[in-house]
């Protein structure tokens, strides 16, 4: 059999409720649980942490760097953004 | 200082202390003797902190025994003769290989569930407060020593001989983690302590299962629900018959600290 | 990005780099950027797990408590910093297996630094204070680099070495103000590690071979001088103002520069050690050696282990 170092989780934490889980790193682990140890040791050690998450690196789904058309926005579509409009910022009320 | 009130034995408790904080003093010790040789990174980091968390619940107990008497915890861990250590033997056995230092930890772990859980409702108010907070540190200790245990104990044919092998050589000295200390009776009676033949049932009620689970045989059998023990336990430690692992150990201990007592360091 | 040709891509790579922009896995990287960013990476995290053990060795030894605790905290920092950093390595196609047998085969390299011996407890104290300080200077310069992973790594190792440096530095002082003893011991120490934590910043501008690569592609943003000359600069005024001497009679301040003079260091002693010839080279791999071989029927357990279950 040959020796590993095991593999990876990616690891997710969040420092308070109400914050989002942010992604902080990765450990290698023989299995889940083993992984939430882990990651308690290495991104918690200092830290103030409420949660982690941890998922096996391979089922992470993700974008291709090289694939940047995923993401494109060739048209205009300044409609979905507040600043496509022009509106007064403020209306002031009508004087008796 | 802090007083303690005449129904509470106060040799006894202070007895009771010191036996505890050499405990995880010497434990955290052994424990930290593999940062930088444990088989893996990840476990190097996870016994770093168990050792700082050991060496920690003995500065706390050391503390608490300092505000009862006026003897600071550098003093008694680094001026003390090692006769005088209370730690159980056990704590004080080389590291051996990492099956060793799982299954002592585990063993000692669950020891401390027991004995912190048995402390929560002592009629000795101020320990109610150290032993919870022990307890929640303990909590993950005990997870990640299982947790090795129950893995180890059966995964391949090597990991279950040495793992086998550890809790034959370590059971027996375990046992001498629940040796009677002097006055315990006293401490009993006021409410201070549960007895330890009570605590080593339920120690023996939460290890040997587990062992067994993981396919580690014991010198431990149940019958009419009481657990008894078919090996001779390794006592001594609490009367001060330590070996030379203990001396040992201090020696090194001490030694840069003894080069200027009393000075900063 | 499809399409286009190697020399296209190289120079698009090369505009975002000049823009500030960051490299991430995936991306499409020269493979020399690659190769000296694996090496680099590769070098910093074997540094921190050889590291452990020169400092590591003094903790049964610890005087007090609180000494004994914070030198635990910052070995097992170090193992951490060593953890990240081979994950960083590992995003570059390099697995960590690799690493290690390459490391405990004397075929890769790591800081000069570790291989001195620690011959006292002072030395504990002066490690954390001047190669903290030399290793955070670099570090700061690092994290500002062009690979994602390896910046991000470096501004969380820089902020616990922060600790470090203050802990090291605490400890010297005490001693400074302890005994004669004491006093001696903490001289002694700087005395010693002085000129190898010099050497740390690397070989110098004119002998260096990486360096010119490495700036262009912001893997380093200063150069070994640079970055030496910043803890030169630093740190005298430090040992100075407690008490204690550097061990370089031409150390001054120089009014023009605005910066210390100071004798440099011997560069074949660097290349020596580097290469493997240092006084703890082979008993500290042989220790790391030994903790990797005596540890493989666990990490093979639970391996086996692992997979069974999920």
């Amino acid at each position: 059999m040959s020796d590993t170092q095991w593999e990876t989780y990616e690891v997710f934490h969040q420092s308070r409720r109400g914050k989002p889980h942010e992604h902080v790193g990765s450990v290698h682990a023989p299995d889940p649980e083993m992984a939430l140890q882990m990651a308690r040791d290495q991104f918690a050690r200092r830290l103030e942490c409420v949660s982690l998450w941890v998922v096996r690196t391979k089922d992470v789904t993700g974008t291709d760097y090289q694939d940047p058309d995923f993401f494109s926005r060739s048209f205009d579509k300044s409609y979905r953004d507040p600043k496509g409009f022009n509106a007064p910022a403020k209306i002031e009320p009508d004087t008796p | 200082m802090t007083g303690i009130s005449p129904n509470i034995p106060r040799d006894p408790l202070l007895k009771l202390l010191v036996a505890l904080a050499d405990d995880e003093l010497i434990l955290g010790h052994r424990d930290s003797e593999w940062t930088g040789h444990a088989p893996i990174l990840e476990e190097d980091i996870a016994f770093s902190n168990i050792a700082q968390d050991e060496i920690g619940h003995s500065l706390a107990l050391f503390t608490f025994y300092s505000e009862l008497t006026g003897k600071s915890p550098d003093s008694m861990v680094f001026e003390r003769p090692w006769k005088d250590f209370a730690c159980c033997r056990f704590v004080a056995y080389p590291k051996g290989d990492f099956a060793y230092t799982v299954v002592r930890q585990y063993l000692f772990d669950e020891a401390e569930q027991v004995r912190m859980n048995s402390l929560l409702d002592s009629s000795f108010e101020p320990i109610r407060g150290l032993a919870t907070k022990i307890l929640a540190e303990e909590a993950y200790h005990l997870m990640h020593s299982k947790g090795l245990v129950v893995r180890l104990g059966d995964a391949t044919e090597e990991s279950h001989r040495r793992m086998q092998q550890a809790v034959t050589d370590a059971f027996p000295q375990a046992l001498g983690m629940f040796e009677t200390l002097n006055g315990e009776a006293d401490l009993v009676k006021a409410g201070v302590v549960k007895p330890s033949d009570v605590l080593l049932q339920q120690w023996l009620e939460r290890v040997v299962p587990t062992l067994t689970d993981s396919t580690l045989k014991t010198e431990a059998r149940r019958s009419d629900g009481t657990w008894n023990i078919q090996c001779k336990p390794d006592h001594g430690g609490r009367v001060g018959n330590h070996g030379e692992h203990l001396k040992q150990l201090v020696s090194d201990l001490q030694s840069v600290y003894r080069t200027a007592p009393g000075a900063g360091w | 990005m499809t399409g286009q040709s190697d020399e296209q891509k190289l120079a698009e790579f090369e505009a975002r780099i000049a823009a500030g922009d960051r490299v991430e896995p995936g991306d499409w990287m020269p493979d020399e950027y690659r190769q000296n960013l694996i090496r680099m990476i590769g070098q910093h995290a074997h540094s921190e797990i050889v590291g452990q053990l020169p400092e590591g060795k003094w903790i049964p030894y610890a005087p007090g408590f609180r000494r004994k605790l914070i030198l635990l905290a910052k070995v097992q920092d170090e193992a951490g910093h060593g953890q990240l950093l081979y994950r960083a390595a590992e995003t570059l196609g390099k697995s960590r297996e690799n690493m290690m047998d390459e490391l405990l085969a004397g075929k890769a390299k790591y800081s000069n630094v570790f291989n001195y011996p620690t011959p006292t407890w002072a030395d504990v104290g002066v490690i954390g204070w001047l190669v903290d300080t030399a290793a955070v200077i670099n570090q700061t310069m690092l994290a500002q680099g062009s690979y994602g992973p390896y910046a991000r790594a470096m501004k969380r190792i820089c902020y616990e070495e922060s600790f470090h440096i203050k802990q090291g530095y605490d400890a010297v002082v005490a001693l400074t103000k302890g005994t004669p003893g004491q006093r001696a011991m903490a001289q002694d120490a700087v005395n010693r590690w002085w000129y190898p934590t010099l050497m740390m910043s690397g070989p110098p501008d004119s002998m260096s071979d990486h360096t010119a690569r490495a700036m262009r592609w912001r893997i380093k943003t200063k150069t070994n001088d640079q970055v030496r000359q910043e803890f030169v600069d630093h740190i005298v005024p430090q040992i100075r103002a407690i008490g204690l001497e550097v061990p370089d009679r031409n150390c001054a301040y120089d009014e023009k520069s605005g910066h210390y003079r100071f004798t440099a260091p011997d560069w074949n002693e660097l290349r020596r050690v580097v290469n493997g010839d240092g006084p703890m080279n082979k008993e500290r791999l042989e220790a790391r050696k030994k903790a990797h071989d005596d540890g493989r029927w666990v990490r093979e357990a639970l391996a086996t282990k692992g997979r069974s279950v999920s």
